[in-house]
């Protein structure tokens, strides 16, 4: 399969006088192939969005290179601009405009027939809203405006920056269908979002960022399995005592209140007939498959530490200090 | 040419250029309603009368400088030495004024379209001016702002176009206005002295004349026009031009101005862009330097001239180095 998107070694540092240096991406690198729908995941200040720019000419890279539809970015970004259709940030639009005259101005600037216009609004599901001003549009309505610019152009690529911000759960569902169907259509799609759950659900590859650089990348399933503890949920009427029991026959078992977890299991009949050996029936025995978030959050040690409170971008500015001291690498690069 | 036309129909959209567009309008209509109701044709007696008043008083003038020659050559009456005469009976000489009464001085409640054309057109190139600096601003501001900018380097990613191609269809769109409005201003006013006021003497060279401020006026308006969008270009929003606009006036003209005269500064109005801006529309401005002669001996002349030929160098140099330095910084900055 083709690349689509390739992006090596990407880095960028934002200077000025008030923050000082700040290293958003740094040596990041992604591969989109063609037809793919990928995910591209990160926490606040991952670098996510400055990838997106620096993909699309907005941002000015430090190094790296950057390919799309086989032309390099951004020097020749504007030979392939017409078959790439994004949406970086919640773009704003000027309220005072309809959602059809906004449309009707790109569709005039890029050279698309304007016929397209009525089309895309009645794809995203905005069509009776249209000739509404802007500025009227709720949320969701102008995240939909936005994905119906993207879409203007017909691309062969779709690259949406967190396209289902401010949907309701209507929305995102018909989101995830629009994603799909486009799929279906052949359109490579690439979707930064912070709906784990949404991304599992409609995309087969993922690409995760952290502190500016690739932790993880791949078809979902191969993403998820690596991370497959073979654990196994397990009821009992003493965790306890079961989970001595499974210790002692070399299982590794953490016990809970009314449960407990049980790791290394590739057989899960051992568990049954180690406790049944000792009268211990089991009640439900439910293997625990790792999910994106799980996933996720192990990956860019977003969970590692609920009692403290979060600080947005923290791990970038502690990419500074270290490429500053020169001491180690941060805990993304490594995973 | 898409990119023009799509960015045209924009700026035509734009609530704030419609609000300018009501603006001028209304200024327009009030200008045009208050003249009409200011005004009468003259009668045939008013006119004769007015011929008489403006043969009398060229026959003072004469009469005047008449006597300033008779006192220099000592063949004054007696009695008539107590009287004032300059020491330069030239100043007084009706050859050599700019120029000599006529009629239509004398015609009392009188809209003369030859005698109030030019500052009525002064007054529609102040407006077109204050409309190109802050639609200039705002068309690139509120993009900028707004992200209108970064939706339309999505589609056309060449900075150096879109920029272009926006400041090109603001040019030509205010070029296009200005001479929309100053052709419907001047005919309206031209119909009103006609119908109830009186035209006047309009010869070629009162056409020329006031054509030659409209074509001045113009540059002017277009130069304002890339300086709005120039400033919020570099500022990243429409208030930085505004506010650059304010802190000049305030900082330099006022300011500057004053410690100028504090230090005695020859010269200090050529430093001011209002003064090249006089010198640009008039011709040439004559200023008054109180300090110009403090060691002088013989002959001092304290008046110093601005023409228009330095006047546009420094204006067009202004705008040059400032649509520069934005058309350079957009090409680099990050779209953040």
């Amino acid at each position: 399969m083709s690349a689509v998107i390739e992006i090596e070694g990407l880095r960028k540092t934002f200077n000025s006088v008030r923050n000082g240096r700040r290293v958003a991406v740094d040596g990041f690198d992604l591969t989109v192939g063609a037809g793919e729908v990928h995910g591209f995941l990160g926490p606040n200040g991952s670098g996510k969005t400055t990838t997106l720019r620096a993909l699309l000419g907005l941002v000015r890279a430090d190094g790296g290179w950057m390919n799309v539809l086989g032309a390099p970015s951004p020097t020749h970004l504007s030979q392939v601009a017409g078959r790439v259709g994004a949406i970086v940030e919640s773009p704003q639009f000027f309220g005072n405009f309809t959602g059809y005259r906004t449309l009707r101005l790109l569709a005039l600037a890029g050279g698309v027939p304007v016929s397209r216009v009525d089309e895309v609004l009645e794809q995203v599901g905005l069509h009776d809203r249209g000739d509404e001003r802007v500025k009227g549009y709720s949320l969701g309505m102008k995240q939909r405006l936005a994905v119906a610019s993207a879409l203007l152009k017909n691309p062969e690529l779709l690259i949406l920056d967190e396209p289902a911000n401010g949907l309701d759960p209507a929305g995102i569902r018909e989101m995830r269908d629009l994603m799909r169907s486009l799929a279906d259509a052949g359109v490579t799609v690439l979707i930064s979002s912070h709906i784990l759950a949404e991304i599992q659900l409609i995309c087969d590859h993922v690409t995760i960022i952290s502190r500016g650089r690739r932790v993880a990348a791949g078809r979902v399933e191969e993403v998820l399995a690596g991370f497959d503890q073979h654990e196994f949920l397990v009821r009992v009427a003493e965790p306890e005592r079961a989970a001595e029991l499974l210790h002692a026959g070399g299982l590794p078992a953490v016990a809970h209140p009314d449960h407990l977890v049980v790791g290394q299991v590739d057989d899960p009949t051992t568990i049954s007939r180690l406790l049944g050996e000792q009268g211990l029936w089991v009640r439900e025995l439910t293997p625990l498959r790792p999910d994106l978030e799980s996933v996720f959050l192990e990956l860019t040690g977003e969970g590692a530490h609920p009692e403290v409170p979060r600080q947005v971008d923290s791990g970038a500015r502690d990419r500074v200090i270290e490429l500053d001291t020169g001491v180690g690498e941060g805990r993304g690069g490594d995973a | 040419m898409k990119l023009v036309r799509a960015e045209l129909e924009r700026l035509g959209a734009r609530r704030f250029v419609q609000l300018m567009l009501v603006l001028l309008v209304l200024a327009f209509g009030v200008t045009a309603s208050t003249t009409l109701a200011g005004s009468h044709q003259p009668t045939a007696a008013e006119l004769i009368e007015a011929r008489n008043q403006a043969a009398e008083s060229r026959r003072q003038m004469d009469d005047v400088y008449q006597r300033c020659v008779d006192r220099v050559n000592g063949n004054l009456p007696p009695g008539a030495e107590e009287e004032y005469f300059p020491a330069d009976c030239s100043e007084v000489d009706p050859v050599r004024q700019e120029r000599l009464p006529v009629a239509t001085d004398f015609l009392s409640g009188v809209f003369v379209f030859s005698q109030q054309a030019e500052s009525l057109l002064y007054f529609l190139i102040a407006f077109l001016v204050l409309f190109g600096f802050l639609v200039g601003a705002s068309y690139i501001g509120a993009d900028l702002n707004s992200g209108g900018v970064v939706n339309l380097l999505l589609w056309r990613p060449k900075r150096m176009t879109v920029l272009g191609a926006k400041l090109g269809t603001l040019l030509g769109g205010v070029l296009g206005l200005s001479l929309l409005a100053s052709v419907a201003y001047l005919a309206t006013f031209w119909v009103i002295g006609q119908a109830a006021g009186f035209p006047g003497h309009l010869d070629g060279v009162f056409w020329r004349d006031l054509g030659s401020v409209h074509g001045r006026g113009l540059v002017l308006v277009l130069l304002t026009t890339v300086l709005g969008f120039a400033l919020a270009t570099l500022g990243r929003h429409t208030s930085a031009a505004l506010g650059t606009a304010a802190a000049y006036l305030v900082v330099w003209e006022l300011g500057a101005r004053l410690v100028m005269e504090i230090v005695d500064t020859a010269h200090p109005d050529r430093f001011m862009l209002s003064s090249h801006v006089g010198a640009w529309l008039t011709g040439r401005v004559e200023f008054w330097d109180a300090t110009a002669c403090a060691t002088a001996t013989g002959f001092c002349d304290r008046v110093y001239a601005l023409t228009w030929q330095p006047a546009l160098a420094v204006l067009l140099g202004l705008t040059a180095v400032l649509a520069t330095a934005a058309f350079l910084v957009f090409r680099r900055r990050d779209l953040i």
